[in-house]
């Protein structure tokens, strides 16, 4: 007995270590772009075009970062200031209107409701570029009315604000809806038979009972929705035209040069301040993050 | 109906309308207006160019198009190697980033990082690194003496992006994790008792186990590899000569650089059924090898 | 340690709110109060960027305040799409400052504004233009847009080089105090130019059809009329533009894919001292004006051989003085002299534009003589009027621009091929044009291929065009 278990501990032993090297070497080459982009940062122009290039610049410009800041055509304050709006319009939106459309899935039974959620499930199949253009249509048919009732850039105006692009989350996010719906679904009955009994009205059960209980899944869908927005670049590239409305991921293309002279060194400077607030946001959500996908499941 | 089905009906029909409106106005209502479009031709620059019926038209450009079946191909091109390559390595990462070992939290951390990073930002740091000069990977195969090749030349730009893909399976990974927290324990200690090793106990307890999970990613990376768009389009321009040149690519600037309307919405139609032909083939080949419970 | 998750959370929403505050602040209002603001999008940024915003601040500071019209002005890369799209959405800019190869796409679409009536109101007429700019800006007999700055494309080489190669050049029987005058004595020049090491690796290039900026337009040195000027038709497979393509071809041929892409590859940007013509690396180069103030910027010893350049000499003299020579691109029609290109960039009010009658009032101003001239001054380019003062010329910081001038005027100058499908005819040829470079496919069928494919988007422009009018839907 004792050689087996002595076999078996010096095979699972070799079988960690083998593991763990995987993971090094997995993680080494995840890691390089990253490492790349933060050495470029610190280069000067012409260091970032020498050959071969170097991985260690010396000196350290970290004046770069400050560039960032003062660069004529990347307006670094507008824009975080427009990121922001819309993911905060965005998040609130999606997290409101998706709970509610997952507890009317989940805690209420009524007719109709598989093929309805079903059909949302299908929804969640339909790529962006299907209905971009379609969207963009009905956007400038309402906006062509508006206009005919109050003038040009009136208030009702979609295109040429951030409409667009956090309108739609307060209508519920199919894949957000899905989420919620299965987390609510693990909550026992008891607890709204009981809230009914005292004569709550179902919105009171779900506003006052449930919803506080599913804080973590709501953080994983604020987490998930808060970090689509921040990247997101086709969504702006289609729906913002005027430049003091660029987002952060679309005002990086303002470091791009046609004929060639791209500052490298403030575009990568710049890509690291704009990966930095969903990084830290991963690294302090870390756990819920994982945790609220596990209770949700991928059922 | 009961009184009491018919409280629930509108009650949830309440939950749910938000959801409802949305669903007609954001997504059925341009659906179907595509749908039309694909038999108009109209610019947006309403009230110039209103749309106009033009029948099959449409249809029969598309399919006389060299273009468009070079980006169809060149989709599918991506596809093959994407696919299979993005499952296998989120699946592999995953089983090992299950394993009990120490250091998990922060070697999921750096798997999941590169889903953090915005297009932009993940295509110019690639693109500089897939430099023939400049680039690291150059630099490092110059250090062993390998001939530096072209990554985005015509010849393996697409396998360059696909390549790429592999670098963003941090999402994918995380619901795999999910997945194999469910895995019942007491399945896998039976199978320990019973005498199976690693190996056995992985593809006889675990995978059929995960499966679900495994068609659910399926789904969900078809339609990621059909809808890929603001990468390629940031690197290459769908260059050179057109080598990775997407179909989302061609849908967009058939839109929105050409002002074609009416074409892109047939192409957009086109992009929807071949999504749904191949996410129909998987669930019906789901019945084969998915297990639920 | 369980502190710091609120502590990273308060911080990360104080600089939020640090920014919501702090970006609201940037839209400071820039326009005196009760002007009309005029939005102007340009593509340049740069050097360029900044002589166009000397002339807005003149503008501002003279007319503008006059009239209680203020120019606010934005640059914007991808000016093409983004114009476009704004025009989709309803908000489009006022002035939009495009390329030429958009007007007549943007006129046929219905997303330009025409400027006939505000172009006479102002005096500006075809004889104010040179003919070929005009042309280039009008569409079915109306005008679309104006000219900011013109760009006529001639040969630029270097001087030193063919010096140094002179022997060489002497044997094969040409001179190396001159350039080509025509396109055979041209190729044979490139190909002496060529230098190799012992690998076969390009060192230096005579010329490199792909690299030049007009690929599209090369027909034009070939007596190719690229689309047919009085309807639009594309001409992409006539014989003159197979042979441009199979020219270019040649090229790829002779120099060979492997050596001619790692020499592509190890080329520096334009826009730097590693510019491959000021590095020696490229001996000719299609280009236009405006190179003698890259040159400057990037590499002032090319125009300074001699003496600095401050001081003020005679324009043969400076013209010595340069290590860079100007010449018309030989053609390779016998007999067809000063063949040019003749780009340019365009002025445009986009459809749906708020205030387009103050918005020309800033597009006539760019054009009055006087400040047009200081606008190519600064832009070291030509001029698109007709009559230029002497000064202009004497003292442009190009030595070389009465050739550009010249060539402008001249008979065989070319605008821009004026057809709705312009731009995807001009992606197809560049498409083309790597495809005979990087695939053993025979030019003319190449070129049949591109013709058979715009032929059906002309033909199909042309009925739905002939069905919009017939059901009165424009």
């Amino acid at each position: 007995m004792k050689a087996e278990s002595r076999e078996r501990r010096r095979a699972s032993f070799w079988a960690a270590v083998s593991v763990h090297l995987g993971l090094v070497c997995v993680c080494a080459g995840y890691l390089l772009p990253f490492i790349w982009m933060v050495s470029t940062s610190l280069k000067t122009g012409s260091q970032t075009q020498e050959v071969p290039p170097q991985f260690i610049p010396h000196p350290w410009k970290w004046h770069n970062y400050l560039d960032v800041f003062t660069h004529p055509t990347f307006h670094a304050t507008l824009y975080t200031r427009n990121t922001l709006v819309i993911a905060i319009l965005t998040v609130l939106g999606t997290t409101l209107s998706s709970a509610i459309v997952a507890y009317g899935f989940a805690r209420i039974p009524f007719r109709g409701r598989g093929v309805l959620f079903g059909i949302m499930l299908a929804t969640i199949m339909i790529p962006f570029p299907v209905t971009m253009v379609s969207v963009f249509r009905i956007f400038r048919w309402m906006d062509l009315h508006t206009a005919a009732w109050w003038g040009p850039d009136n208030a009702l105006q979609m295109l040429g604000t951030f409409k667009p692009l956090w309108l739609p989350a307060w209508f519920g996010s199919a894949f957000n809806i899905f989420l919620l719906r299965q987390f609510f679904m693990t909550l026992p009955r008891e607890l709204s038979e009981a809230a009914r009994i005292d004569g709550c009205t179902e919105f009171a059960i779900f506003w006052r009972v449930v919803l506080p209980l599913a804080k973590p899944a709501l953080a994983v869908v604020a987490l998930f929705s808060f970090m689509g927005v921040w990247n997101d670049f086709l969504g702006p590239l289609v729906f913002i035209q005027r430049p003091e409305q660029y987002t952060l991921a679309l005002g990086l293309q303002a470091f791009q040069s046609r004929i060639g002279g791209t500052p490298w060194q403030l575009l990568m400077a710049a890509s690291t301040l704009v990966c930095l607030p969903t990084l830290i946001l991963f690294f302090l959500a870390q756990r819920t993050f994982i945790e609220g996908i596990a209770t949700t499941g991928g059922k | 109906m009961t009184s009491e089905e018919r409280r629930n009906f509108f009650k949830g029909m309440a939950f749910i309308s938000p959801w409802i409106v949305g669903f007609a106005v954001f997504t059925a209502a341009p659906i179907g207006l595509s749908f039309y479009y694909g038999f108009c031709d109209f610019a947006l620059t309403a009230p110039r160019r209103a749309p106009l019926w033009t029948g099959l038209d449409n249809y029969q450009q598309l399919m006389h198009d060299v273009v468009f079946w070079k980006s169809l191909r060149n989709t599918m091109y991506y596809a093959s190697m994407a696919l299979p390559a993005g499952m296998l390595v989120s699946l592999g990462l995953a089983l090992m980033l299950n394993a009990r070992i120490r250091g998990q939290t922060v070697y999921r951390a750096i798997i999941f990082l590169p889903s953090l990073v915005p297009a932009f930002a993940s295509a110019m740091i690639w693109m500089w690194m897939f430099n023939p000069t400049m680039g690291v990977f150059n630099m490092l195969l110059g250090k062993v003496h390998v001939a530096p090749p072209d990554w985005l030349g015509e010849r393996l730009a697409m396998p360059s992006l696909a390549f790429m893909s592999v670098w963003g399976v941090g999402n994918t990974v995380v619901i795999y994790l999910a997945g194999l927290q469910d895995v019942p324990r007491e399945l896998l200690e039976a199978a320990e008792i019973d005498g199976a090793g690693t190996w056995r106990r992985m593809f006889a307890v675990t995978l059929p186990m995960l499966t679900p999970v495994i068609f659910f990613n399926l789904i969900m990376a078809i339609i990621g590899t059909f809808s890929i768009l603001a990468v390629p389009y940031i690197m290459t321009s769908g260059g050179p000569n057109k080598a990775t040149y997407f179909y989302t690519m061609y849908n967009y600037d058939e839109a929105f650089k050409y002002l074609n309307m009416g074409y892109a919405s047939a192409l957009a139609w086109i992009q929807l059924a071949i999504t749904m032909v191949l996410t129909g083939l998987a669930f019906w080949s789901a019945k084969k090898w998915v297990h639920y419970g | 340690m369980k502190f710091i998750k609120p502590v990273v959370f308060a911080l990360l929403g104080l600089a939020a709110g640090v920014f919501l505050v702090l970006g609201s602040r940037q839209n400071k209002p820039d326009a005196p109060p009760g002007f009309t603001v005029v939005e102007y999008w340009e593509k340049w940024n740069g050097p360029e960027f900044l002589g166009m915003k000397a002339i807005v601040d003149d503008f501002n500071n003279t007319v503008g305040w006059q009239k209680k019209i203020f120019v606010r002005y934005m640059s914007m890369s991808e000016i093409d799409r983004k114009t476009l799209m704004s025009v989709a959405a309803g908000v489009p800019p006022d002035i939009a400052g495009i390329w030429d190869q958009q007007v007549a796409q943007y006129a046929a679409i219905g997303a330009a504004e025409p400027l006939d009536d505000l172009a006479k109101a102002h005096g500006i007429t075809r004889d104010y233009y040179l003919p070929v700019f005009w042309d280039g800006c009008s569409y079915k007999g109306h005008l679309y847009a104006l000219v900011s700055t013109p760009g006529t494309v001639g040969l630029i080489y270097n001087k030193q080089i063919y010096e140094q190669c002179g022997e060489k050049l002497k044997a094969a029987g040409l001179d190396p105090e001159r350039a080509p005058r025509t396109l055979e004595e041209f190729d044979r020049y490139s190909e002496i130019l060529d230098e190799r090491d012992a690998d076969g690796n390009i060192e230096r290039a005579g010329f490199i059809p792909l690299q030049s900026w007009y690929v599209p337009h090369l027909g034009f040195w070939f007596g190719a009329d690229i689309v047919d000027p009085a309807t639009g038709r594309p001409e992409l497979d006539s014989p003159e533009m197979i042979q441009a393509f199979t020219w270019i071809q040649g090229y790829a041929k002779r120099l060979g894919e492997r050596a001619l892409n790692d020499f592509k590859n190890s080329l520096g940007n334009f826009d730097s001292p590693q510019n491959p013509f000021l590095e020696g690396k490229e001996v000719m180069d299609q280009q236009g004006p405006w190179m003698a103030n890259y040159i400057r910027n990037n590499k002032p010893e090319f125009s300074e051989v001699l003496v600095p350049l401050d001081r003020q000499w005679e324009l043969k003299d400076r013209r010595a003085n340069c290590v860079w020579g100007v010449a018309p691109f030989p053609s390779a029609v016998a007999g067809k002299e000063l063949v040019s290109y003749n780009s340019f960039d365009g002025l445009m009010i986009p459809t749906g534009a708020r205030h387009p009658k103050e918005a020309f009032e800033f597009i006539a101003y760019v054009n009055r003589q006087d400040v047009s001239e200081k606008l190519n001054t600064l832009h070291c380019k030509n001029c698109q009027l007709r009559q230029v003062s002497a000064g202009f010329l004497e003292h442009h910081p190009n030595p070389y621009i009465a050739i550009f001038q010249e060539l402008a005027a001249g008979p065989n100058a070319h605008c821009v091929p004026v057809s709705p499908i312009w731009a995807e005819m001009y992606q197809e040829l560049v498409d083309t044009s790597q495809a005979v470079s990087l695939e053993p496919v025979d030019a003319a069928e190449a070129m049949h291929r591109a013709q058979a494919r715009m032929m059906a988007r002309y033909d199909r422009f042309n009925s739905i065009q002939q069905q919009r009018e017939q059901l009165g839907i424009n």
